[in-house]
């Protein structure tokens, strides 16, 4: 990943990630997207985003950063320009976006381990995936993430227990670059943070 | 949506607001030992309930699970039923508890008194269920609006014209009319 341009809106700076010399249609593309409401506003944001590549954005707020995410996710819908996740268009196809790309938020998921089982059988039943296979890859990816610390490593398991081919993290954790970057294999991810020591951890 | 996947949301919600649910049937088994027969106490405390129970399901009260729901791939109407279950079942965990204390106390009409006050709290409940996405004078609107529909679920059956049929098709096309609300909205909710 290389960051393409750096535009300015309303104060807000971000980095357009573009992916060079990929001749597939990207995963993630969002032209000029931005959101607002009553309390707060995010973007515009221009991203191309292929299949198993990587971006790192940076803003101004966490607010923006998480906006941006929920927005790349297929969660939040842009207010002005275009997201296209996939093929598909959260603002009229989310479930479809919702299959493709799955968002892990910032804080922390304090659980013991028998909530843990709950947690992963509750993810499986909502992605409609198989809970004896989703409890196996909970358990390899558990084992993949050693050192990671369970509050940040669990969320990141129930994201891709669905195997999702889009993983959109907000403000994670520079510290757990490397376990994060280590168990997504050809998963591509988009993570958004505010300051530009996170961005250069997860552009390494 | 799969029934797995409702009865995992279902279970989910009951499990972060356990404390809740048990207060609440504490609460119907300690009315229904000291109140007289009758439908009036069950319908208003377990509406009462019913009400907390939807307006427990406000958005960030418990984020990771809204989280998880928004970003799962299912309809606005889907996540709807299955958010509207929730408090529904616990609302009438309650009348069912009161009902319970009732028949060991050996009062009259207990089946009678359960259905009455079971149908004005389901209604009751997905009319507040609409407050738990709106703020300020809208939301309190709603909870008013629920209120007033345990209130006229309790004249029509018991004060004016007495019957337990009316009451359950008013509650069931209020009901209706609620829920349907209630999944156009959620699937119109900004998250952030």
């Amino acid at each position: 990943m290389r960051d393409g341009s750096v535009s300015k809106h309303d104060g807000v700076v971000v980095l357009a990630a573009r992916v060079e010399g990929y001749c597939q249609m990207p995963l993630l593309r969002m032209r000029e997207a931005s959101f607002s409401n009553a309390s707060v506003s995010a973007g515009p944001v221009t991203l191309d985003l292929g299949a198993g590549r990587r971006a790192a954005l940076r803003f101004e707020t966490a607010q923006q950063a998480t906006v941006v995410a929920l927005m790349a996710s297929g969660i939040a819908k842009a207010s002005n320009g275009c997201v296209l996740v996939g093929d598909y268009d959260p603002r009229v196809q989310s479930v479809h976006c919702k299959r493709i790309a799955a968002f892990v938020a910032h804080d922390p998921l304090g659980l013991d381990d028998a909530e843990f089982s709950r947690y992963v059988a509750y993810r499986a039943a909502l992605w409609s995936v198989d809970l004896r296979s989703a409890r196996t890859r909970a358990r390899e990816l558990l084992e993949r993430l050693d050192g990671m610390h369970e509050a940040f490593a669990y969320p990141l398991i129930g994201a891709l227990i669905a195997k999702p081919q889009l993983l959109v993290m907000d403000r994670p954790a520079p510290v757990y670059a490397r376990n994060i970057l280590g168990v997504i294999d050809d998963v591509a991810l988009l993570t958004t943070h505010v300051h530009a020591g996170s961005v250069a951890a997860f552009e390494r | 949506m799969t029934g797995r996947a409702l009865a995992a949301m279902v279970q989910a919600r009951l499990y972060v607001s356990r404390g809740f649910v048990l207060y609440a049937c504490a609460a119907a088994a300690l009315a229904a030992w000291l109140a007289p027969a009758g439908a009036a106490v069950p319908l208003l405390l377990c509406s009462a309930l019913g009400i907390v129970a939807a307006l427990e399901q406000t958005p960030g009260r418990h984020p990771h699970l809204d989280r998880c729901e928004q970003s799962a791939p299912l309809f606005g109407r889907e996540l709807a039923r299955a958010k509207a279950l929730i408090p529904c079942a616990a609302a009438i965990a309650a009348v069912a508890v009161y009902a319970a204390v009732q028949i060991v106390r050996g009062l009259p009409d207990t089946g009678e008194t359960a259905w009455t006050a079971g149908v004005a709290v389901v209604a009751t409940t997905l009319v507040a269920l609409s407050a738990t996405l709106r703020r300020g004078w809208t939301r309190v609107l709603y909870v008013v609006s629920a209120g007033a529909v345990a209130g006229a679920a309790y004249a029509v059956a018991v004060v004016a014209p007495r019957s337990i049929a009316a009451e359950s098709l008013f509650c069931a096309v209020v009901a209706f009319i609620a829920l349907r609300q209630y999944g156009e909205t959620l699937a119109r909710y900004d998250p952030v």
